[in-house]
């Protein structure tokens, strides 16, 4: 943050205004150290939900793109139900309503289980469409080379499917970062949380919220710049091939 | 001796009966050739050898393994069969030598080092061991093929079998592809070659069976079937095939 910033004149701001500003900005400036605090809840939360997606997603997506029918359909309709519902619904199902229930969760494990469950789902769509767009020759070759239905996965079909399923399953990962601010909701301390917070003693929303939109932005803005290159380098690969 | 036995083989699509009361043998180093009009259960055929479609009713015995029986190990049977396709089905993500030795390594659990000198033996063999490190992507159709053949020989199998294995290649590399197929039958390889090319039936094949409508109509020696095919549909299948 630039300090020279705030203290160059505008024309619209009356004298008081911009002294208020300037010891807002100060103010802001102050509390910097709970907006990390708050940067780390985010990163916490995301990077474990990311975690625990990609793993279960990538084991959804290969059984949904399976031959075992019934699995097929109850994970396909557990996505669609979970990708047919609000986050915040969700969250608030983890945290108010599964307690009636008996199961009682913190806020964090709350807002982890349900952000995690969210990028498995999302994560789940993206690996099966990636297997399925592997044309059924490669099963057929490998399938009567005499692999294991594991081996041709592994050997065969997944390391063609990667290609198509990278750039697109870090885009999710940008989506599902932002998506995660909807845990403040439950009270989890993530840089949204922090935001709010901050603002009922520095009553300067812009500032503030600015603030909140350029830490997410300093996470997410690399994995866009990661998935975009991602894109060019294995569609040139793809065409070589 | 027997190496590969239907009897009474029957198969339905839905309610498309493909493959009626199926009855064939082939013995060990005996070279068949299967043709017939399209749609007329040829690649069905041989696609349940090894059981990449599963029959309905009747059995299949290869060398002496029941490949109609649900417990059979596929694992064991198809290490022992090697398969071409019309489309080659190469993996486009590895080199021509990893395609050749990937299940000789996964499947035989051969050592890397020995299964790439043997790779190299059989990349020779059909003319390619200069290709090894290339992509199925940089190999002409005619090359793909070859990889796609060393691929079967690499497990050291009992039988090849070839599904219409120069129907998708440009007129100039089919002779290619069936030089080698050539090579394989005169070295005793017990084959069975699902092919519209009736010339290399006539001088490879021992015994020519006709395909039609799911049904084999005629099984007879080339000489027999080119000259005095016995059925009418066969007579009329060979007219329309050997005019042009």
């Amino acid at each position: 943050m630039d300090s020279e910033a705030s203290h160059s004149p505008r024309g619209s701001l009356r004298p008081q205004r911009r002294n208020m500003l300037s010891i807002h900005f100060t103010q802001l400036m102050q509390s910097l150290p709970f907006f990390f605090k708050g940067l780390w809840g985010t990163i916490a939360v995301s990077g474990l939900s990311l975690l625990a997606g990609t793993v279960v997603g990538l084991l959804w997506g290969i059984l949904r793109a399976s031959r075992y029918r019934t699995l097929r359909i109850i994970i396909g309709a557990w996505v669609d139900l979970i990708r047919g519902t609000p986050f915040l619904v969700q969250i608030f199902i983890a945290f108010f309503i599964l307690p009636e229930v008996g199961i009682q969760l913190e806020a964090f494990p709350a807002a982890v289980i349900a952000l995690s469950n969210l990028s498995a789902c999302f994560i789940c769509e993206i690996i099966a469409g990636g297997i399925l767009a592997i044309p059924s020759g490669q099963r057929e070759a490998a399938t009567a080379s005499g692999l294991s239905s594991y081996q041709q996965l592994r050997y065969v079909i997944l390391p063609q499917a990667l290609r198509v399923i990278l750039p697109p399953l870090v885009g999710q990962y940008v989506l599902l970062i932002k998506d995660s601010s909807v845990v403040s909701a439950i009270g989890v301390l993530d840089v949204t949380r922090v935001g709010w917070l901050t603002v009922q003693r520095i009553p300067e929303g812009l500032l503030v919220f600015g603030l909140v939109g350029v830490l997410y932005f300093v996470i997410c803005y690399p994995l866009i710049q990661l998935s975009n290159s991602l894109e060019k380098r294995l569609t040139v690969v793809t065409t070589r091939l | 001796m027997n190496m590969i036995t239907f009897s009474k083989v029957n198969k339905w699509f839905g309610d498309l009966h493909v493959l009626k009361d199926v009855s064939l043998t082939v013995d060990a180093g005996e070279v068949v050739v299967i043709c017939g009009p399209s749609g007329s259960g040829k690649s069905t055929l041989i696609r349940c050898i090894n059981r990449l479609e599963e029959i309905q009713k009747g059995e299949i015995i290869v060398d002496t393994m029941k490949v109609h029986e649900k417990k059979t190990n596929m694992t064991e049977l198809r290490a022992e069969i090697g398969f071409v396709f019309q489309s080659f089905n190469l993996y486009p993500h590895m080199t021509a030598l990893d395609n050749v030795i990937l299940a000789p390594i996964k499947v035989r659990k051969m050592p890397k080092g020995e299964a790439e000198k043997l790779g190299m033996q059989i990349l020779e063999r059909v003319g390619l061991a200069n290709k090894a490190s290339a992509y199925p992507a940089q190999l002409s159709g005619g090359q793909q093929q070859r990889v796609a053949i060393a691929r079967g020989l690499c497990m050291r199998p009992k039988i090849m079998l070839f599904d219409e294995p120069t129907s998708a290649l440009d007129p100039e590399m089919i002779n290619e592809v069936l030089d080698v197929m050539r090579a394989l039958a005169r070295e005793g390889m017990t084959m069975i070659v699902v092919t519209h090319e009736m010339g290399f039936a006539r001088e490879v094949a021992h015994r020519v069976a006709f395909m039609d409508e799911g049904s084999i109509i005629e099984v007879a020696s080339p000489e027999e079937f080119f000259h005095h095919p016995k059925s009418e549909r066969s007579k009329a299948f060979l007219s329309k095939i050997l005019t042009h």
